[in-house]
């Protein structure tokens, strides 16, 4: 990356040498590239080992080399999973209730840190703190005091408990990431609406939001893939299969003594296709948004 | 102005859902976890109030201090490792060929579960047929250690797969917020004459350096509270030598039913990262609002 | 019309709360989650389940529960069996905090002594004697519902019963002309011969040290007797007992002798049994819930199959204890919640199971059950009835230390294993450290 920087600067020291540039441009390119690309193989070759590793029977997973191909593909592994247990169901679980989630999140943190950055009044300071420090507990101490909050509501065994908690637990995340954006972005068009009397609504649903899209995207990537891996939450509140999510499918392939990793890897396939698709198209949306945005501000 | 904006019942309407939804989730929680340390308590039978002498126990529990110690480390590292994301993330909004392909491969590794990241570097760790080992064998390094087994290298090499697996995080948010700096700025800089050095250096990176400063309080803070990776690869082991507050905290909660003492623990966990983010705070203290 | 997008939000808070507070006055009493069976007989009475056996990678075992639980609805038509499968870890932790909140199954799968003993004490877990005063105690093999006892009264029925030989490939023996060893120094020209032949004399998991403790127990056991860590454990002695303490220095002697597979100390079980499954590792010690692997399982190769044997852990020139003592013991067993509302269904329910699960779980699963198995009137692999020959000539069986522990001491201990295998601790203070703790936990 540097390459590419030092590159540029000495551009005006070359500017003079026009043939010599041009090679040192491209051998400058070749080495950013040459580095992207390692990186880009780091960062592919474990969706490519997953694949593998689903393909593989316990023997191979621990006995022949880890890197290997499998040597007889096991594709039943895949028709084991799917047949067994109720990975369909817990598939459409694991949609809707990320999907519920992501958009609750998202929604409540963009009125929040609308609400911080944009309006005025005394106490913006003291709430963001109290969201900020929402990010500090470790997950495994409210296990206790949430099982039993939820048992008094009714709502354990209840999907409610599970969106309701990935909800409260991305929104300090999530509002502190739109913070940062929202401090940089423009306030002119803002003002201006004011100034034209618009309403605070019309503002934040009809300016404020179209314009804050890619980050709006990069957030809801993130909370949809916490949301879409989470396990501890669901196994302590949900005891009904008809509740449980896809990272409850992995745990049925583990044993008390062994456990089938080949039928784990499977799973992890297929539970990672859905996001990477949803993963693909917003991620378009971040670089989209914001022209879009200013067209309609 | 002033008017429309302070408008109390419009501020209410969009900040009391969600202040309401924390307050009852994550504040009894706190609040209790807060409670529960100052209680003998196993986690199932009587509960027996016993005051601050968990933290007193605390502060003499060397096992502690050396996860503290370890937590903090894995901070330190993840916030310098931003640097490098930092730079990558510059690479990729600028408008090179390939650039947007590119960042969706960069990102893959963090739509993985953990589950399956553990596996991976485990496989690559492994003694004997362990890629990492395979390739030092092949450049004729003899005997190569076990990574996860030597207390002075298991911990170097358990965080380099938690900053890997984060490269995706903090690369997404980056070039967000790069691509959301408005192009009429970096083309009235062109215009100037700023070379790119100059436009990253001076124009790019103080129009996002709200954002810079959230994600090195997340990294931290992230870091401090840490334990997925280190639960599944080492269990904290050998012998405490990769424990880190969190997997600490869990091991005497869970699995030793100190429930009262893991409570404790996780308190001065959120008090630390209090401390820190309050550290940070004061250290970046600007003008927080940037303005074009 | 911006308004009416902001309403509908509002209207959900609100319903929101409403339901949270309606949900307060139907807030439910402690107790289990079964429901009781009113006074009309048509009512059917709930009885809730959890096991730790998922169809995924214990189809056997969860088959097993399946049937038996089909069986006793048929025949008990008023009482409904609900299931709820967890993965081990999942399992273990959901269970913690169900009984934080007395929200306990009504029927379970608990461990035995330092593990259900904060159980007992909470008042969790009800007291099974009277299931097995009505004829039931005599089924099960003698010494096991003991070590779910606690002052006297009995908390769990076990299911299992496991003891851990040392298994071995007896190709690679052959090939290196090594008889299986009855002495320790029989036992370590073994290991050293292989050692010198590139081969892994043994492989151990010691990322997960309850594996490495069993090697030491061995040792403690043929060097000081049965008792001696059972002593210190309770209290009748200390464990900076000599035994106690040589028993850790044979371990560092081993270690020296590069008797163990490399990077031990980072391995899993899982990893660990992979040299020895693919024929690089002499020597393997696990519980008997292994044996599949070496008779029915099909997915490994039945050469390999063949080659596989297993020794009782030789004895030790001048020590105390005699081969046939084992480390081992019952594995999971069933509980009954004490504050179940279905108590006497799922006693009733409890014993049922039992005794099903002792008629089929070696034939059907390979488990050794907890129950007297006939083998005379079973169809078994040879190692199987080898193995449950050991079983009934065994002059004593110890608990793993680690579950004769209390959850507190066990964790200093697995520490310590780990510490002494990778040689950062003297056998002294092995010995010195596991003391304090014990000392310090009552």
């Amino acid at each position: 990356m540097n390459t590419t920087e030092q590159l540029q600067s000495n551009r005006k020291v070359m500017e003079g040498l026009q043939p010599k540039r041009n090679v040192l441009e491209r051998i400058g390119y070749g080495i950013l590239y040459a580095i992207l690309g390692v990186i880009a193989f780091f960062q592919i070759y474990p969706l490519i080992w997953l694949v593998l590793f689903s393909l593989k029977s316990n023997q191979e997973v621990f006995n022949a080399s880890p890197f290997a191909l499998p040597i007889d593909p096991k594709w039943g592994n895949y028709i084991n999973v799917w047949t067994q247990g109720n990975i369909s169901l817990y598939f459409f679980n694991s949609v809707w209730i990320t999907a519920v989630s992501v958009t609750l999140t998202v929604l409540a943190a963009s009125l929040v840190t609308f609400a911080i950055t944009r309006m005025q009044w005394k106490l913006s300071k003291l709430v963001l703190g109290l969201f900020m420090v929402g990010l500090m507990i470790p997950v495994h101490s409210t296990l206790i005091p949430l099982f039993d909050f939820f048992l008094k509501l009714n709502l354990i065994d209840h999907p409610l408990a599970i969106i309701l908690t990935y909800t409260a637990f991305n929104l300090p995340l999530t509002i502190m990431i739109l913070l940062g954006f929202y401090y940089a972005l423009p306030r002119e068009i803002e003002e201006a609406a004011v100034i034209d009397g618009c309403s605070v609504h019309r503002i934040f649903f009809q300016i404020t939001l179209p314009m804050t899209m890619p980050v709006i995207s990069t957030t809801a990537i993130i909370n949809m893939i916490y949301n879409w891996n989470e396990f501890v939450f669901i196994n302590t509140f949900i005891s009904s299969d008809k509740f449980k999510t896809l990272t409850v499918g992995i745990q049925n392939f583990i044993g008390q003594y062994s456990t089938d990793w080949g039928a784990i890897g499977a799973t992890l396939v297929i539970s990672i296709l859905p996001i990477l698709i949803v993963f693909f198209f917003l991620s378009n949306k971040i670089v989209e948004g914001i022209a879009s945005g200013a067209v309609k501000g | 102005m002033n008017k429309v904006m302070s408008n109390k019942f419009i501020i209410g309407l969009y900040v009391i859902p969600a202040l309401l939804l924390i307050m009852v989730l994550i504040y009894i929680p706190i609040v209790l976890t807060g409670y529960y340390g100052l209680m003998k308590w196993d986690g199932i039978g009587q509960m027996t109030f016993i005051g601050l002498d968990n933290y007193t126990k605390l502060l003499s529990d060397q096992q502690f201090w050396k996860s503290t110690l370890h937590s903090f480390l894995l901070a330190i590292f993840s916030a310098l490792s931003l640097l490098g994301y930092l730079a990558v993330s510059l690479v990729l909004a600028a408008k090179i060929k390939g650039a947007n392909l590119l960042r969706k491969i960069y990102l893959i590794p963090m739509l993985l579960s953990s589950v399956a990241i553990a596996q991976l570097w485990l496989k690559i760790y492994h003694p004997s047929n362990g890629l990492l080992n395979s390739f030092l064998v092949s450049i004729g390094i003899a005997n190569p250690p076990a990574w996860l087994a030597e207390p002075h290298l298991v911990l170097g090499a358990i965080f380099v797969p938690i900053i890997w697996q984060y490269a995706g995080f903090y690369i997404l948010i980056y070039y967000a917020a790069l691509k959301n700096i408005p192009d009429s700025v970096i083309e009235a800089a062109k215009i100037d004459g700023a070379s790119p050095w100059q436009i990253a250096y001076k124009i790019k990176l103080p129009l996002i350096a709200g954002v810079i400063k959230v994600t090195i309080v997340l990294a931290i803070v992230g870091s401090l509270k840490y334990f997925d990776l280190i639960y599944v690869m080492t269990g904290g082991g050998p012998n405490g030598a990769s424990e880190v507050i969190a997997s600490y905290m869990y091991k005497q909660a869970f699995a030793s039913y100190n429930f009262g003492y893991g409570s404790a623990i996780g308190f001065a966990l959120l008090l630390f990262c209090l401390l820190v983010t309050l550290l940070i705070r004061k250290l970046t203290a600007t003008n927080e609002e940037i303005q074009y | 019309m911006l308004k009416k997008k902001a309403l509908p939000l509002v209207a959900a808070m609100t319903l929101l709360l409403s339901g949270v507070l309606s949900g307060c006055g139907g807030g439910q009493t402690n107790g289990g989650t079964g429901t009781a069976p009113s006074a009309d007989a048509g009512e059917k009475a709930t009885v809730k389940f959890m096991h730790l056996w998922p169809a995924g990678s214990s189809k056997q075992h969860n088959m097993i529960v399946s049937n038996i639980v089909e069986e006793y609805q048929t025949a008990n038509p008023n009482v409904k069996i609900d299931l709820e499968v967890l993965s081990n870890d999942q399992y273990k932790e959901k269970i913690k905090v169900l009984a934080s909140s007395n929200q306990l199954p009504d029927i379970g799968l608990t461990w035995a002594a330092g593990y259900l003993q904060p159980y007992v004490e909470g008042n969790k877990f009800a007291p099974l004697d009277d299931v097995l005063d009505g004829g039931l105690r005599d089924s099960f093999v003698s010494g096991t519902t003991e070590a779910y006892a606690v002052d006297g009264k009995t908390y769990g029925l076990p299911l299992e019963l496991n003891i851990a030989p040392i298994y071995y490939n007896k190709e690679i023996f052959k090939k290196y002309n090594l008889e299986v060893p009855k002495t320790f120094d029989e036992f370590k020209t073994v290991v050293k011969t292989l050692a010198d032949n590139g081969i892994a004399p043994i492989t151990v998991g010691n990322k997960e040290p309850w594996t490495g403790s069993m090697w030491y127990m061995y040792l403690a056991d043929r060097i000081g007797g049965p008792e001696a860590l059972t002593n210190a454990i309770n209290r009748t002695s200390s464990f900076e007992d000599p035994a106690l303490i040589q028993a850790a220095a044979e371990i560092q002697n081993l270690v020296d002798l590069n008797a163990f597979v490399k990077g031990y100390n980072g391995l899993s079980n899982e990893e660990a049994k992979g040299p020895f499954m693919n024929g690089q590792a002499g020597m393997y010690m696990m519980g008997t819930w292994e044996l599949p692997n070496y008779t029915t399982n099909e997915d490994v190769p039945k050469e390999f199959k063949d080659s596989i044997g297993f020794f009782k852990f030789p004895t030790v020139e001048g020590g105390k204890g005699d081969i046939n003592s084992f480390v081992g013991g019952p594995g999971v067993g069933l509980f009954v919640s004490e504050g179940s509302k279905v108590k006497e269904q799922a006693k009733d329910f409890a014993a049922f199971f039992v005794q099903k699960w002792g008629e089929r779980s070696v034939t059907d699963a390979g488990v050794i059950p907890a129950t007297k198995v006939d083998t005379s009137k079973l169809d078994l692999p040879q190692m199987y009835i080898d193995v449950l020959d050991e079983l009934s000539n065994a002059s004593n069986i110890t608990l793993y230390a680690d579950v004769q522990m209390s959850a507190a001491v066990a964790q200093v201990h697995l520490n310590m294993i780990q510490s002494l295998y990778g040689k950062q601790i003297s056998p002294e203070e092995f010995a010195k450290k596991q003391e304090e703790a014990l000392a310090n936990d009552k």
